[in-house]
């Protein structure tokens, strides 16, 4: 079982969660890494090993305050390679968790929705 | 605001290494973001300047905040208060600028006269008087704020009144600290480099003509400018949470541009932001040096987003999301493509050269 990734958030970058055996993928808070690249490279290093052998079922959640252009980027790399789960006949799923009135943050999320092509639900929760 | 008025900007603070100003509401927490900005932005050989220099700011923050009328802070006008903190050369200044009533010119006056006109030793006794009697305050003797800060910085307390109708003015007054120990029994030496107060009633009249919140030129690297955004958060409260979202976006995006791309002049990326809000709309503005063999790419990629419909930028928006930018040529990058979409106005820049290796570019945007 590939080891969990557990990333500490600070005031500008999120608190991240990468656990297959807790069958919990998440990404929490304000994203606004300088350098996109790097902060995202261990993220992305993880679910490209993670993919060759997923979960039977995966849901990858993302509640997000802010994130800038250059995570942007990140985020749809990242949901390009969870793709690669459906071409392995198992169930995957991105959860976009929004504050209730955040207007800004559901406009994002539909438009990332617009360009995947997994299962993406928008999900309106309370503070 | 324009690009112009932020080269205007840049101009008339050219020798400030440091300089912030503000006009916002005038909490707690905006101190506390202003105190921490000036710090980090504070080279190490000032270092011994942060105690001192902290307290002087409080003071004088804090001094605002209590003649401040209390009402809810909108947006800044003619007459709203003003704080700035500047660092030119080896001396930083605390300049503050508020409203008074005409009538209470002459008192104020007074204490200041009898605080400048002290030595040491009279200093001390005075600051002695006040504290154990009340009673001489009142009747018009210094008030302590006024003595503790010419005690600190063992200079004198420069002033000006500015009277805008019959009853009220504009009550300058600038405080100076210095990195070198003073001497303090020689007599003041004038010095030419030395910063006037009219200076500061040349900003504060160009920050209120631009409705400018808040103006911060220094060093733009992410820690640098993370109490920036805390303060423009704090100034948001009664605004829309989808107006707040989008300011913030657009700062985040701004700012790190300036971090990432800012040419790099004697080991720092120097630069200038301002935001501003007249009408309801805010404002903002960034000015930056880039490399020379720069300009004309950037300018044809704000050229090129400029010309799209808002349909189009969200298509190469989602395209590059996906695809990443292949080519260099014939695109713009992900930052510029979602400023632009954001704003409905056309971005507004200017390339100004300085010398054979770089330029002043700015940029602002509305929203």
């Amino acid at each position: 079982m590939q080891k969990p990734l557990k990333i500490k958030p600070t005031d500008d970058l999120p608190f991240v969660l990468l656990d297959s055996k807790q069958n919990i993928f998440s990404i929490t808070g304000r994203v606004l890494p300088e350098d996109g690249n790097k902060f995202f490279e261990p993220i992305l290093n993880w679910i490209q090993e993670y993919v060759d052998s997923p979960n039977q079922s995966t849901e990858f959640n993302f509640r997000l305050d802010y994130y800038n252009s250059s995570t942007a980027r990140m985020i749809t790399k990242l949901i390009v390679l969870l793709e690669k789960i459906q071409e392995k006949d198992k169930d995957v799923k991105v959860v976009w968790e929004y504050l209730g009135d955040d207007e800004v943050m559901l406009e994002r999320g539909e438009e990332l929705k617009s360009i995947s092509y997994l299962p993406f639900e928008l999900r309106s929760i309370k503070k | 605001m324009t690009a112009e008025t932020v080269y205007e900007f840049f101009q008339v603070l050219e020798r400030d290494k440091i300089s912030f100003t503000y006009r916002g509401s005038f909490s707690n927490t905006a101190l506390a973001m202003a105190t921490e900005l000036i710090k980090n932005n504070m080279d190490e050989e000032h270092s011994k300047l942060r105690n001192k220099l902290s307290f002087l700011m409080i003071e004088s923050f804090q001094n605002i905040a209590r003649y401040a009328d209390g009402e809810d802070f909108d947006e800044p006008t003619e007459e709203s208060d003003f704080f700035m903190t500047r660092n030119v050369g080896k001396a930083f200044y605390i300049i503050s600028a508020n409203l008074i009533d005409n009538d209470k010119i002459a008192q104020v006056k007074e204490k200041l006269d009898r605080v400048n006109t002290s030595d040491k030793k009279e200093l001390n006794d005075l600051y002695k008087t006040v504290l154990t009697n009340k009673q001489i305050n009142e009747k018009g003797g210094a008030g302590l704020g006024f003595i503790e800060m010419v005690r600190k910085t063992k200079g004198k307390l420069p002033y000006a009144f500015v009277k805008i109708n019959d009853e009220r003015s504009i009550f300058f007054m600038q405080i100076k600290l210095e990195s070198e120990e003073v001497d303090e029994n020689a007599p003041a030496k004038s010095d030419e480099n030395d910063v006037k107060i009219d200076d500061a009633q040349k900003i504060h009249k160009l920050v209120s003509s631009e409705r400018v919140l808040m103006m911060h030129k220094g060093s733009f690297s992410q820690e640098a400018v993370a109490p920036v955004l805390r303060m423009v958060e704090d100034n948001m409260h009664s605004m829309k949470l989808k107006m707040q979202k989008k300011v913030y976006h657009f700062l985040v995006e701004i700012l790190q541009n300036i971090s990432k791309h800012g040419y790099v002049v004697d080991n720092e990326r120097e630069g200038i932001f301002m935001i501003g809000i007249r009408n309801g709309r805010f404002e903002i503005g960034t000015g930056n040096y880039i490399d020379n063999t720069k300009t004309e790419n950037l300018k044809s990629q704000i050229d090129l987003v400029n010309s799209m419909s808002l349909e189009e930028l969200n298509e190469m928006y989602r395209k590059y999301l996906r695809e990443g930018r292949i080519t260099e040529s014939g695109s713009a990058g992900l930052g510029l493509i979602d400023l632009a979409r954001e704003t409905d106005e056309k971005l507004n820049y200017r390339f100004i050269p300085l010398n054979d290796k770089y330029s002043f570019f700015s940029l602002t945007v509305k929203l």
